[in-house]
């Protein structure tokens, strides 16, 4: 077999050579391209999802960030937005306490669902992303309290607060390279779109709107410390 | 000449992927929407490797090896046949795990995935005729 090919003329290789570098072209061309308009990909809008029409796909969508004891005897939701003042008023004042003497002690499971204004609030859904992005680090928390620090620093921020939200990643201990990674992708709009649309669905109109064990907290309560504990005793969590 | 083809289409495909897995590419284009949900799942890294990476080694190897083989110089060397096939059987063995963890575990489709898995069959079948090469030869 071997003295065969020896004694068989050259193969001419110039076409496929050729064929092969035209392949090697198109993909490196395909790839350059698609890095280009890297920036302009960013997901800082909801996703279309309007053919998701049973609320049961929708809840598999929809994830909430959890904090405190899986079998706490009181269950807490919040539907928050990270551009909204009274978010920030709940995120600061409320929930530290809130996490001190319920969360921490196991009287209370906290979940948290993104619910961004976007119609009012332009940087709420990427503000919402860059959280879910923190989340993949297991530094949910560290970055929701320092980017509702914040708040007033990047809301009205004329582009995309994405310098801001990086240097909060820094703050909050995350590894930035990754997080921005994250960031500037559209990874996590889903969630955050189904998560809005679940609040849609639950009849969330503004934020933040508070559950204690399904019964949803009035203004006036949610903005009180001392009402938000009653409505928790009330609820068992003593 | 398809082993190397076939390989140099896995290297575009894994660095597109490995593109988005470094936040170069802001979304992939993929129309069953399931790339993101395996890309940014658990298993979307092996042995603290992002299997794009590994993808890129991987195919890059075979090309080399395959572009390779086809000197005239290299034409009967048995361990280019050897590399050429123990490559073309851990890519088939670890696209069919990856394919697995599609189907089983994340519950979702990658189609760039898919691509991958198709390749991979195809260089082991491609690769076949190396074996009676190795055979053939004292």
């Amino acid at each position: 077999m071997a003295a065969k090919k020896k004694n068989a003329p050259a193969k001419n290789m110039k076409p496929f050579y050729i064929a092969l570098a035209a392949v090697a072209a198109i993909g490196i061309a395909g790839i350059l391209y698609s890095m280009n308009r890297g920036g302009g990909s960013m997901a800082t809008e909801p996703l279309d999802m309007s053919q998701i029409a049973d609320a049961e796909s929708l809840l598999d969508r929809a994830q909430g960030i959890s904090a405190g004891a899986e079998n706490a005897p009181v269950q807490m939701i919040v539907f928050s937005d990270y551009q909204c003042p009274g978010c920030g008023h709940w995120a600061g004042q409320i929930e530290p306490l809130l996490k001190a003497e319920f969360v921490e002690t196991g009287k209370v499971r906290y979940t948290y669902y993104d619910f961004p204004l976007v119609s009012i609030h332009q940087h709420a859904f990427l503000a919402a992303r860059a959280g879910r992005c923190a989340n993949d680090q297991g530094r949910f928390w560290e970055f929701h309290d320092r980017t509702f620090l914040g708040q007033a620093e990047w809301s009205f921020s004329g582009g995309a607060p994405v310098d801001q939200f990086t240097r909060y990643a820094g703050d909050a201990g995350l590894d930035v390279p990754a997080f921005t990674a994250c960031l500037r992708s559209d990874r996590h709009a889903e969630t955050v779109t189904a998560n809005q649309l679940l609040g849609e669905t639950l009849g969330v109109q503004g934020t933040p709107t508070v559950y204690i064990n399904q019964r949803r907290l009035g203004d006036r309560e949610w903005s009180d410390y001392n009402a938000v504990r009653a409505a928790i005793q009330a609820a068992g969590g003593v | 000449m398809g082993v190397a083809l076939l390989a140099l289409i896995g290297v575009l495909v894994s660095a597109y992927m490995a593109a988005y897995t470094f936040g170069m590419v802001g979304s992939i284009v993929c129309g069953t929407g399931g790339c993101e949900t395996v890309q940014n799942s658990p298993w979307a890294v092996f042995l603290g490797v992002p299997v794009p990476i590994i993808g890129l080694v991987g195919y890059g190897a075979l090309l080399a090896a395959a572009l390779l083989g086809l000197q005239p110089r290299f034409e009967d060397d048995r361990r280019v046949a050897l590399v050429l096939i123990a490559g073309a059987v851990i890519g088939l063995v670890f696209t069919g795990y990856l394919t697995y963890l599609e189907a089983a575990v994340i519950h979702a489709w990658c189609r760039w995935c898919i691509v991958s898995a198709v390749l991979a069959t195809l260089i082991f079948v491609f690769t076949l005729p190396e074996l009676r090469r190795l055979r053939s030869q004292p």
